[in-house]
């Protein structure tokens, strides 16, 4: 009895001694007041079933950026239905509307017009340097708290953007902190030095602040018409016998053209192919392919073409064609999803699709690719995956797919079909699913004649015209619990 | 004591044959080279004329064919006499006639019916001994045939287990064969599947003449016509029969005889249901089948619908190998060409298989486009024998190439690359300084010195210890 009471005595100190004093509250940092959280509410759409819609929530960071703007990514951003504002990681929110917002340089800013939620907010300083030690801090509101990771500086390289495959710099570091790549913050030296736009295991990706600066900067000045990138395929010239034969003497440097696909914005493709390229806008080119950036180092020269300057600028290029050095103005067009015949994104639109007697119609879009799931590069079929590597052409600018068929008695022997790309119907090609609807009024003595892309699968399917469609349409919309037969996409000039 | 052993065996057993093949394959991207000696074990049975049958893919590759009687420890070497790979099956024969003593052939039955009860005969793994396993026909129809991958033929499923070394093994009912085990099919269980006697029989009818000719191919892809709008555009009758050919490969035969969106409303004796399906000893199968029921060669009448009639044709049927290197290969080594350590070999589903993870996804992409949709998708631009930089053997005429493999050509010298033999011109005929060559998908290019080449070709041979720079 008595090593019993001892033991319990023991125990009651342990416990006391366990009890933290009070902790003395750490000094407020300064980014407190420039932090906040952004909740966003939206819209996700199965595009497998592209008539129904789920809603989602996420939250993500933002810092002030003065003029009652918060910037953040634009990812989470798109199909929103609400978006609210907090400050100080706890407490109220506010309604908060993105003024602005660029999916390609995954960059948004968002406002609200609440004056209260401005007071006691100060503007975070966006630039500055990294320090040499390559210690910086990554910001965001955890649990009320204003959570501080270190990070380790990695290197600016040159990545696709996280929301559209334009080449742009990066900011790559590592850290442990968990489930970022949210808008959180990376600071160093009382400056916000970039936003966190991915994470994969400890590697963070961030847009840097300096990218960030030039393109609120050029937006405010009416500038900013969109990224460009350069529209043609280059490989380095690491092989001197590829100098040798192009007959450019001298230290090996340059990249040399491959392939030029023709370009869709009425400009004249001044780069061809074995051109070799020596010089963009001031800057020298190495076997590489690599310029030395004042600001992040060695680049590759995809970043040249988002170095302060933007779609339509023009830029200087020096080149080594037909034995002689040449100086030409090359245009940069315009990075935008329809660039490829499969478009990568489809935001802030519902997904378009048209039920015919149960034959679903719809875009094929990296959107709809992804209803494969996560691995959907490698689970979703082949042949669709595989018009990604595809540019658009004249006559066949999009690609529309019948992606299922809804069984019913009118659609009978065709229920297995799925997946297949459309040629033409009733005569006419069709690229858009609106050219479809027009195809559709023409039907060929009763029929409607779905001609699909020659390929490995079906070719042809016929169905009845006129009378039995509608019904069959009517019959399967109400079955399958579908409350439009079809959504068009509102048309862009 | 042995013989007396041999003696007390029971039937059919002592006719089922254990085998060991040494097999060396070759390497798909280094085609100059073999793969290590793998024994791989197989069973197989006696057949009419002092012959054992069994699997194809048991003697494949080998080196060498060992042949076992059963509970009789002495080896026999076998030697492949036909081997028909589109269906799996060889024939074997043994040089000391010893070995056929007292050993009487199987006799083949009659194709089973679908829930009668079949035992299968065999060496599997898992011990050295003969195993039985009992089991009842599932299922019989056409499937895929792993062996060349690229082919359907008749097939019997069967919950009996077929594993390991069970292939070319008898698969008897009332003692006498009715199918070779020979393959499984991952993610399915107690289901195992062997050759029916119809194939078997074609087979061994096929090599009567001493040659094997191969399966009857139509290359037609047939597809249900079972809308009734569909059949109305066509004005076929609602009687359930025809089902319309959708699409065809370029098989001179085929294209001779038939034509696009014409509908088969019988094949030799076959009527051919809306579905696509004939039915075949009460069995409902692909009528795929159909053109199978001949030898190639022969002439097949067809009753088809065309133009709004029904119209009467007769059409040759003919074994086709134009799509061999969709399938894996056999029997003939790779081709190749090294010209200043680059290795070029013709583009196959078994130089495919070669590809690690590591490959960048758009190389894979463009081969498997090359090799499976082109011809059916563009083709005025099918190469018969699309050619791969297969890899690159390190020197330093070639140190500073960027492509170092793994990449599908395009052209060189200006020279659009159809086959292995347009490689070798290209770079024969060249007569520039240097050989450019470009790269599919976006014409990524490289460039040789021919007279560093030149200068090259013979060290790079020695070094790696390639004897031959060709095999064409």
């Amino acid at each position: 009895m008595k090593s019993l009471i001892f033991l319990f005595a023991v125990l009651f100190a342990i416990a006391l001694q366990g009890q933290t004093p009070e902790r003395k509250r750490a000094q407020p940092s300064p980014w407190e007041r420039s932090v906040v959280t952004l909740e966003i509410s939206r819209k996700q759409y199965d595009y497998y079933q592209p008539w129904t819609r789920k809603t989602g929530r996420a939250q993500k960071t933002g810092m002030y950026v003065g003029d009652h703007q918060i910037l953040t990514t634009a990812d989470e951003l798109f199909d929103r239905t609400l978006v609210r504002l907090q400050k100080g990681g706890r407490g109220r929110w506010w309604l908060g509307e993105v003024s602005w917002i660029d999916y390609y340089a995954n960059l948004a800013l968002v406002t609200t017009t609440d004056e209260d939620f401005w007071r006691d907010l100060n503007p975070a300083k966006l630039g500055g340097s990294v320090p040499e030690d390559g210690t910086l801090q990554i910001l965001r509101w955890h649990d009320g708290n204003l959570e501080n990771r270190r990070a380790e500086f990695t290197q600016f390289t040159v990545r696709e953007g996280q929301l559209a495959a334009v080449n742009q710099p990066v900011l790559e570091a590592d850290s442990d902190i968990q489930n970022a790549g949210w808008g959180e913050i990376i600071t160093a030296n009382s400056h916000a030095v970039g936003i966190l736009s991915a994470q994969e295991g400890r590697m963070c990706t961030a847009i840097p602040a300096t990218f960030v600066q030039n393109i609120l900067e050029a937006r405010k000045q009416g500038q900013f018409h969109g990224l460009g990138y350069f529209h043609f395929y280059w490989q380095g010239s690491q092989n001197p016998a590829s100098l040798a034969r192009l007959k450019l003497t001298g230290e090996p440097r340059g990249v040399i053209v491959s392939s030029v696909p023709e370009r869709t914005d009425g400009c004249e493709q001044v780069i061809h192919t074995q051109d070799v390229i020596l010089n963009i806008d001031g800057f020298d080119l190495d076997i590489q392919g690599d310029y030395v950036d004042p600001e992040y180092g060695n680049l590759m020269l995809e970043s040249l073409a988002t170095r302060n300057k933007w779609a339509g600028d023009d830029l200087k290029v020096q080149i080594w064609r037909d034995g002689k050095l040449t100086n030409i103005v090359y245009r940069l067009p315009k990075y935008e999803y329809s660039v490829s015949l499969v478009p990568s994104a489809t935001y802030d639109q519902e997904p378009e699709y048209l039920i015919l007697g149960g034959l679903v119609f719809q875009p094929l879009t990296d959107s709809y690719l992804q209803s494969w799931g996560t691995d959907w590069r490698r689970r979703s079929p082949f042949r669709l995956n595989y018009y990604r590597n595809d540019p658009p052409a004249k006559d066949r600018p999009a690609l529309v797919l019948m992606s299922q068929v809804l069984p019913d008695a009118y659609n009978i022997g065709y229920q297995e079909q799925r997946c297949l790309v459309v040629d033409k119907v009733n005569g006419k090609h069709i690229s858009r699913l609106a050219e479809l609807r027009e195809a559709l009024d023409k039907p060929v003595n009763g029929f409607h004649v779905i001609e699909l892309v020659q390929s490995d699968s079906l070719r042809r399917i016929v169905i009845a015209a006129g009378d039995s469609e509608k019904e069959a349409t009517s019959r399967i919309l109400k079955r399958y619990g579908i409350d439009e037969p079809y959504h068009f996409a509102p048309k862009v000039n | 004591m042995l013989w007396l052993s041999v003696c007390q065996a029971a039937d059919p057993e002592r006719s089922v044959i254990q085998i060991f093949t040494f097999a060396q394959q070759p390497v798909w991207d280094a085609p100059w080279r073999f793969d290590a000696v793998r024994r791989m074990g197989g069973s197989g049975f006696v057949i009419k004329g002092k012959r054992i049958m069994t699997n194809a893919h048991v003697v494949s590759w080998g080196r060498q064919i060992i042949v076992r009687r059963y509970q009789d420890p002495r080896p026999y070497v076998a030697e492949v006499e036909y081997v028909g790979h589109d269906c799996d099956l060889a024939v074997l024969s043994v040089q000391d006639s010893h070995f056929f003593e007292n050993l009487d052939p199987l006799e083949l039955g009659e194709l089973p019916k679908v829930r009668s009860g079949v035992v299968t005969y065999g060496y599997p793994a898992g011990g050295e001994e003969i195993s039985y396993t009992r089991g009842v026909v599932s299922r019989i129809e056409l499937e895929a045939y792993a062996h060349t991958g690229n082919r359907r033929l008749l097939s019997c499923q069967t919950d009996a287990a077929i594993n390991p070394g069970n292939s070319g093994g008898p698969v008897i009912q009332d003692d006498r064969v009715v199918g070779v085990a020979f393959q499984g099919m991952a993610g399915l269980e107690n289901a195992g599947f062997f050759i029916p006697t119809p194939v078997i029989e074609h087979f061994l009818k096929d090599v009567e003449d001493k040659h094997y000719d191969g399966f009857p191919f139509a290359g037609l892809r047939v597809t249900p016509l079972q809308n009734p709008a569909y059949r109305s555009l066509l004005k076929l009758p609602e009687n359930d029969l025809g089902a319309r050919v959708d699409g065809m490969l370029p098989i001179p035969s085929t294209e001779k005889a038939l034509k696009l969106d014409d509908v088969l409303l019988k094949i030799g004796d076959f009527p051919v249901a809306s579905d696509g399906t004939i039915l075949y000893r009460g069995n409902r199968v692909s009528s795929a089948l159909a053109f199978q029921s001949v030898q190639a060669g022969e002439n097949l009448p067809l009753e088809i619908w065309r133009d709004g009639q029904r119209t009467n044709i007769s059409m040759l049927v003919s074994a086709y190998d134009g799509d061999r290197a969709a399938g894996y290969q056999y029997d003939t080594l790779p081709r190749y060409l090294v010209y200043g350590g680059l290795v070029f070999t013709p583009l196959s589903l078994d130089y495919l298989r070669t590809l690690g993870r590591n490959t960048p996804e758009i190389s894979i992409g463009e081969m498997y486009y090359e090799m499976y949709y082109r011809n059916f998708e563009e083709p005025a631009k099918t190469r018969p024998e699309p050619i791969v930089l297969a890899s690159v053997l390190a020197d330093s005429v070639n140190a500073n190439l960027r492509i170092r493999g793994r990449a599908l050509l395009d052209q060189i010298n200006g020279i659009r690359i159809e086959k292995l033999e347009d490689v070798v011109r290209a770079f024969e005929t060249g007569t520039n300084e240097f050989d450019q060559l470009e790269f599919l998908p976006h014409h990524s290019f490289e460039t040789l010195e021919r007279a560093e080449v030149s200068k090259a070709n013979s060290r790079i041979l020695k070094t790696y210890g390639i004897a031959n720079d060709r095999r064409l």
